[in-house]
């Protein structure tokens, strides 16, 4: 789809497409990389800390309901979206990318260097929110001020494959998919963290700036199975739940276009001649 | 608890071998700690981290994505066991314990016997593969067919 609207009394207007990273052109990363930079510079709720925090720690917001529940898809959709409209206020050009674990089975280039053009990469590491980290290690859950990760470190879950996703993208039903699907998450969140990187569990999750890119790609396989299967849905006893901390119910959720976005795995372009 | 074994059970698979899918789920999954994948293997009791994934044994995994202990004050980790009001519209306790479905149609297929035991071994990843201590728990597990 190239065009979204929110309403019938709303104007058509294009839609904005999330891209593979791996397929990102110089600019887009670059735009991408500057709004993630000046997000985790501010320290208010329009800041990376507040969006990363809303999946774990700092109580007392968290994401309590959103794993291993029916609205995992939604829920994520939803963080998702804000988090998108967070970093377009500071760099209105971009779109969140993902990162496709079943043909890239790595980190992606543009998440692991530790540097670009001699400054730090937002994509490879971020600070933690020192109240989080302290929320933690009264757990017992210590971790480092920095997001760190340690992928594929020996008995990790395999990253899912195409034939995985594959199966998946099959069933039929929604509860079925949506549990596979967050069974595959599971797994890549696991990988990626490994021993105790943030990544492998809920409270530091967020943190990482990966994890953006592989909400993104999840979010993009409920996409590609609504298309698959048009007239299946959420069930109906759903539609109406409330995913807070978000102003938004599961049924706002369900059509991507109306959230004005969409999948596209390159986008290029220019302006008219003449 | 640590490594599970299950008693023998009837394997469906030795009577039914026209069913078109099998699901083994395991209800009230413990997600409160850290993260770990649980391996499944049927009919192989002697099993460990270096048990390989790709055995015919194996029967699928389900991964834990956890909660790594109770960050709040007294109480915010202990699920309700009270009847729920029915007029309470809160969503659900955040550790209220999960479902696994782990879809095993294949490797039940390859299971002849007539009793099928279904062993759990609980993995976290490190700089040397380290089986979970105290981390595995779940209330009862159902293995069922779909023809």
């Amino acid at each position: 789809m190239s065009t979204g609207a929110v309403s019938p009394q709303q104007p058509v207007v294009p839609l904005r497409h999330r891209l593979n990273i791996d397929a990102m052109t110089a600019e887009q990363l670059a735009a991408f990389g500057e709004a993630m930079t000046a997000a985790m510079g501010i320290s208010d709720e329009r800041g990376y800390n507040y969006q990363a925090g809303i999946h774990g720690l700092p109580l007392p917001i968290s994401c309590g309901i959103a794993h291993g529940q029916p609205i995992f898809l939604p829920w994520h959709r939803a963080y998702l979206y804000f988090f998108e409209l967070t970093l377009r206020d500071l760099q209105s050009e971009i779109s969140l990318p993902w990162w496709d674990w079943t043909t890239q089975a790595a980190i992606p280039d543009a998440y692991s260097e530790a540097q670009v053009g001699g400054q730090p990469n937002p994509l490879y590491s971020a600070e933690v929110d020192p109240i989080a980290l302290a929320q933690g290690a009264r757990a017992g859950d210590v971790k480092a001020p920095r997001t760190v990760r340690f992928p594929g470190q020996p008995g990790s879950p395999p990253l899912p494959t195409a034939a995985d996703v594959e199966k998946v993208l099959a069933l039929p039903g929604f509860l079925d998919f949506t549990h596979q699907l967050e069974q595959l998450h599971n797994n890549v969140h696991v990988w990626v963290g490994g021993d105790n990187g943030h990544m492998g569990d809920i409270p530091f999750a967020a943190f990482d700036p990966i994890f953006w890119a592989h909400h993104t790609m999840i979010d993009r396989v409920w996409r590609i199975w609504q298309l698959r299967h048009p007239s299946a849905s959420v069930p109906a006893a759903l539609l109406d739940e409330a995913l807070p901390p978000f102003a938004m119910t599961v049924a706002q959720t369900l059509d991507a276009n109306t959230l004005g976005y969409d999948y596209a795995v390159q986008s290029v372009g220019g302006p008219a001649g003449g | 608890m640590d490594r599970f074994v299950s008693e023998p059970i009837h394997n469906p698979a030795h009577d039914e071998e026209a069913f078109q899918r099998a699901d083994l789920v395991f209800y009230g999954v413990d997600h409160s700690g850290p993260s770990f994948e649980a391996r499944v293997y049927f009919n192989q009791n002697a099993i460990d981290v270096s048990t390989p994934r790709d055995a015919d044994t194996f029967a699928g995994s389900f991964t834990v994505f956890g909660h790594v202990g109770c960050t709040g004050d007294a109480g915010h980790c202990d699920v309700p066991t009270n009847p729920r009001d029915p007029f309470d519209r809160r969503p659900p306790h955040h550790l209220t314990p999960q479902t696994k479905t782990v879809i095993v149609t294949a490797a039940l297929r390859r299971i002849s016997d007539a009793e099928l035991t279904i062993s759990v071994i609980a993995i976290r990843p490190g700089p040397e593969v380290a089986e979970m201590v105290d981390a595995l728990y779940f209330e009862r597990f159902t293995l069922l067919t779909y023809s």
